[in-house]
């Protein structure tokens, strides 16, 4: 190769300029691309095709993020590679090495062999044994970064967007490793490195589990059944969740003990409960400023915020999963696992990493129902008496479903409800939140948080 | 109950005078005569083929429900003979008769009264013979119930043993000077019985059942009894049957403070059954009856190192009713879970699966976590609770919706097992509710439109059990005849599927592997069987759900094949490099061969 591998990315700057919007990860996109350019680049594999791996720096109006890169570099790009590529430079194809099942192996091969390679530290588990040599392919799912599945065994997840430090999702699946915490994908091995002195981690490895399908999808198809009865309850269907909302919520309260258990817990008082009530007070002055429908629950919003306040008795705070909704678990033949503890994706490091209460997980849990409930009325007016008939079973649905979810957490550990005016406000936060995103991004979708949030406030 | 001191003649009232039966004589030192295989003409044997079971559709036909030859109003051996041409042509492998012997009919002619006489209502050891030559003629073999446990107490061994205990029979029971020994065993008939001992006036003791107190148990424990169960076995194999289901196995023997189930004593009994089936009968088949769960019921298979050496096929209880609630929630869980818990079975084994059957799971018989986990999902809803607890035919517990009854039928045709049809279901036959639950799916079959369903030519009120007259299930409207008729119907479509299902190895002796996807509405699964250097892959993906789906299935190790569908043989798109997209009508199921791209897969 004549060029450095930074001097290629240099080279590339205005392609990605023009590639990054275009994939589902890039977190930049409401935004133009003013400048790329590379903070670390080496070749992982020389040669026809080669393989570069790199960080790269895009500033848009005044904010630097970090993404990682995988360019793959060939003179002849094959077909089935087309939707991968960059762009070309000195008659070479650049593209999205992630796509290329060439050379992602060598991936699973190094983290197998456990070596640092090219100032990457690749790295297996203490007592994990890797099979090498499997055949990987794209998850293709809907991601904000890029995952690549082994054969049936494996799946490395490859961060895009890059945080400072450990990423807690390693740091949380390791902890949850050590005791032995049924309710996750094992984690297998990292690719960890640095940058500018600090550490970074670029992907980690868990086991694959095949047989999984999401929480999501699990709670629609019931939620589906449950609408095309009509006449009847949800207890009465046949899809009736209840059943899996139960043993989520013993997953759920499982896994924050073994967090606690791992990595400690603590005991706030009424400071963290006047920061955490500010915040959720900034929040919502920032949402008001830009969503006028919000303004009619205002009052409501801001009193039982205030109302969190007022509490006397000490919170308990540990290690938390941060973002946890239906999309973020699976179901498996051994039950139900929990995934992604990278946290809330628009939350600064230093708050993702801090210990918080265990409720903030199921304040979002239940949201996740509500959402799970009124997804399909999206997009009907409603004031048809069908469509009224269809709201009532989906609020039926809800409470039924956020309850047993409750029960089973209440199996475990202490029942949330116990704290009911500091669940109420966290779930009201989340609410809030969801306005936002909603308006930003889904306009049709905004019924369904602010409806909750009338119920909730009784406003 | 029984115990009633009354002189029971050891032959009295059995109908047997005059038919050959045990106890027609005694010998001088004590023993009862009994009837040997020599006193009749044997059947010609079934084709020779080891793995057969494997392989077999079988189908659970009730002697007395299937057709009349002697216009009595009951269904009698000579009637099934004359319905061979139909079951041939259907496609059914083996048939299972529950039990045709003499009994006092207490309990379904589970209380065998002479091992060595047919129920004189059902015909003679002759007729069964001849029931056996007309199957072994057109490649079907009949197996039959045989109950190891107990017998009924008007069986001439337990009239002896309670009148002379100091004779040949003495020691043919479990007999106790008081109802104490034993307290671990729980009590199965909680209904009916108090205690698992019940005093008899006549010798003055208590004897042992695990059932009712009609039916007592035998003594294993005594040698002779074991060597005169044994020759029951002999006696039947060497007319030609095919082989049994064992009854209540788990039960044989006792054992002061065990709970008297699953005992090693037991085992060692059914490795001597099945030794005698190994060494002087091969290629004849032991079913175990064990009413538990899978990774219990693995132990009747006996010792994996040799291939199994007890029963050769074991009931899989469980999954019947994770197939009901699989559908009823629309997801694959409940079925994957009950598959991924089943344990590797001996090679020489296999399951026996079944939707409906006579006599279904109770949940009082599973055991553990396993029945919460049940009850919890499943028995709350009332509906549920019905699919379960009261016996009902297949088409009426799916709304006689036949979307269903085809997904339900692919499954128990293409999941790893050996399937059990009940007869009348390949017709969709209803239940009759007013009949209570156990006799409700036991009415007789629905051959045409005629008086009596074609069933029967005698007094409509003399049949054992009124026809179905109802106006949607009845026979009217429902019988063989109407189904022949139509090339569309749902019988000529299970026929069909018994078919393709015989022409793929893959579905009685390939592996299984689930094939997951991130629908939980489907559920897919490939069968795989090499021989010879010749592979069958067929791929299995059903619809759980009442609404179409998408799925997308991961078959990247065969890429390049083509999925040959089966019914039709129309071939699919060539599995690429991509997740291979298909998309289900609600209930719908889809069998593919999977077969290299330039092989032209099977003509249709
Ligand atoms: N261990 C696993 N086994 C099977 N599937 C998995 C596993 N981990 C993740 N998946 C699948 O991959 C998808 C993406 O995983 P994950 O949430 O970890 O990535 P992400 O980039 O953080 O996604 P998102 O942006 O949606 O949060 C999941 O929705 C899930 O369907
Ligand atoms: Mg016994």
């Amino acid at each position: 190769m004549t060029s450095s591998p930074t001097e290629v990315i240099t080279e590339l700057a205005d392609a990605l300029r023009e590639w990054l919007p275009t994939q589902r990860w890039f977190a930049g996109k409401d935004r133009p691309v003013e400048s790329v350019r590379p903070v670390h680049a080496v070749s992982l594999v020389d040669g026809d095709p080669a393989l570069l791996h790199s960080v790269i720096e895009v500033r848009q109006n005044g904010s630097a993020d970090r993404y990682q890169l995988l360019l793959g570099l060939r003179a002849d790009l094959p077909e089935h590679l087309g939707h991968a590529w960059i762009g070309t430079r000195a008659q070479l194809a650049c593209y999205d090495a992630t796509q290329d099942t060439e050379l992602t192996g060598l991936l699973l091969d190094l983290i197998a062999r456990g070596e640092t390679h090219a100032g990457l530290d690749f790295q297996h588990e203490p007592g994990a044994e890797l099979e090498i040599a499997l055949r990987s392919r794209p998850v293709g799912a809907e991601q904000s970064n890029t995952s690549l599945v082994y054969g049936h065994h494996y799946i490395l997840k490859l961060f895009r967007k890059l945080v400072t430090g450990t990423n807690p999702d390693l740091t949380l699946h390791r902890a949850l490793r050590t005791q032995r915490c049924e309710h996750i994908a094992e984690p297998l091995g990292a690719i960890q490195g640095s940058l500018n002195g600090e550490e970074v981690t670029f992907g980690m490895l868990q086991r694959f589990l095949p047989d999984a399908a999401d929480g999501w999808a699990m709670a629609t198809a019931s939620v589906r059944d449950l609408m095309a009865e009509g006449d009847l309850h949800p207890d009465e269907v046949g899809g009736d969740f209840a059943g899996e909302a139960r043993r989520l919520g013993q997953a759920v309260a499982e896994v924050h003990a073994d967090l606690a258990a791992a990595l400690g817990s603590g005991s706030e008082g009424s400071d963290l409960l006047d920061r955490t009530v500010d915040a959720m007070q900034r929040r919502l002055d920032a949402v008001l400023a830009s969503v006028p429908e919000l303004g009619a629950h205002e009052a409501g919003l801001r009193s039982a915020f205030d109302a969190a306040r007022e509490l006397s008795e000490p919170i308990a705070v540990q290690h938390i999963h941060g973002d946890l909704h239906l999309g973020q678990v699976l179901r498996t033949v051994l039950g139900w696992v929990l995934i992604d503890f990278e946290g809330e994706p628009a939350a600064p490091a230093a708050e993702r990493l801090s210990l918080r209460s265990p409720l903030r997980d199921v304040a979002g849990m239940l949201r996740s129902f509500d959402y799970a409930a009124h997804q399909l009325l999206v997009g009907h007016p409603g004031g048809s008496g069908a469509e009224d008939q269809l709201t009532v079973r989906a609020l039926e649905w809800a409470r039924r479903n956020r309850d047993a979810f409750c029960d089973g957490y209440a199996e475990k550990a202490e029942d949330p409800r116990e704290h009911a005016v500091l669940l109420r406000a966290l779930e009201l936060d989340k609410a809030v939140y969801e306005v936002a995103y909603e308006h930003g991004n889904r306009p049709e979708w905004l019924a369904v948080p602010l409806s909750s949030i009338a119920r909730i406030t009784g406003s | 109950m029984s115990g009633s001191a009354g002189e029971v003649k050891p032959d009295a009232a059995l109908g047997l005078e005059g038919i050959p039966h045990t106890g027609e004589g005694v010998t001088s030192d004590g023993h009862l005569i009994e009837p040997q295989a020599e006193d009749f003409r044997h059947a010609r044997q079934a084709p020779e083929d080891a793995d057969w079971f494997k392989r077999a559709v079988f189908y659970e036909v009730l002697v007395r429900a299937f057709a009349d030859s002697s216009s009595d109003g009951t269904g009698d051996l000579r009637g099934l003979a004359s319905r061979m041409d139909y079951l041939q042509w259907l496609g059914v492998d083996c048939l299972w008769l529950p039990p045709f012997y003499a009994s006092p009919l207490r309990d379904g002619g589970y209380d065998i009264s002479d091992f060595r006489a047919v129920l004189p209502d059902f015909g003679t050891v002759d007729d069964f013979v001849y029931v056996l030559d007309e199957a072994h003629r057109r490649g079907i073999r009949v197996i039959t119930d045989l109950v190891l446990n107990h017998t009924s107490d008007a069986h001439p061994w337990f009239q002896a043993s309670r009148s002379d205990p100091d004779g040949p029979y003495g020691d043919f029971y479990v007999w106790g000077d008081d109802d104490q020994k034993y307290p671990d065993a729980r009590i199965i008939f909680v209904d009916t019985e108090s205690s698992n001992w019940t005093y008899d006036p006549v010798r003055g003791q208590f004897y042992w059942h695990r059932f009712f107190s009609h039916q007592p148990d035998l003594n294993y424990e005594n040698p002779e009894v074991q060597e005169a169960m044994l020759d029951v076995l002999r006696f039947w194999l060497d007319l030609g049957i095919d082989g049994f289901r064992l009854d209540a196995v788990p039960y044989l023997f006792e054992q002061e403070g065990t709970n008297c189930e699953n005992l090693p004593h037991t085992h060692e009994f059914l490795k001597k059954c099945r030794k005698v089936v190994d060494d002087e009968f091969p290629g004849r088949v032991l079913l175990a009856e064990a009413n538990q769960w899978p990774s219990d019921v693995v132990a009747y298979f006996g010792d994996p190192e040799v291939g199994g050496d007890e029963c050769h096929m074991a009931f899989h209880f469980p999954l019947m009713p994770r197939l009901f609630m699989a559908v009823r929630r629309e997801n694959r869980f409940p079925i994957s879970e009950i598959l991924a818990q089943t344990p590797a079975i001996p090679a020489g084994c296999q399951w026996g699966i079944f939707l409906r059957n006579h006599d279904e799971l109770t949940l009082e018989m599973v055991t553990d976590d396993e029945r919460d986990y049940m009850y919890a999902e499943y028995a709350k809803d009332p509906r549920m609770k019905a699919n379960i607890g009261i016996r009902r035919r297949l088409a009426p517990l799916l709304d006689n919706d036949r979307n269903q009854q085809e997904l339900f039928n692919a499954m128990l045709l293409s999941l790893p097992g050996s399937p059990v049809l009940y007869y009348g279901d390949e017709i969709g036959m209803g239940d009759n509710i007013w009949l209570g639950d156990r006799d409700g799916v036991r009415t007789p079959m629905q051959w045409t439109p005629d008086r009596n369903a074609g069933f029967s030519s005698c007094d409509p009120n003399r049949i054992y059990l009124p026809v179905n007259a109802d106006p949607v299930y009845g026979y009217q409207a429902v019988n063989v005849e109407a189904h022949l008729n139509n090339n569309s119907s749902l019988l000529h479509w299970t026929r069909r599927m018994i078919e393709v299902r015989k022409q793929h190895p893959a579905f009685g002796l390939g592996d299984f592997t689930e094939l997951g996807s991130s629908n939980p509405s489907i559920l897919a699964y490939i069968r795989t069987y090499s021989a010879d250097g010749a592979a069958d892959t067929v791929v299995c993906v059903n619809n759980l759900s009442r609404f179409p789906q998408p799925v997308e299935l991961h078959l990247g190790e065969f890429e390049g094949c083509v999925p040959v569908e089966l019914t039709g043989g129309v071939r699919f798109p060539a599995i690429g490099e991509l997740p291979y997209l298909l998309t289900l009508p609600g209930h719908g199921f889809y069998w593919f061969q999977l077969t290299a791209a330039t092989d032209e897969g099977e003509a249709p």
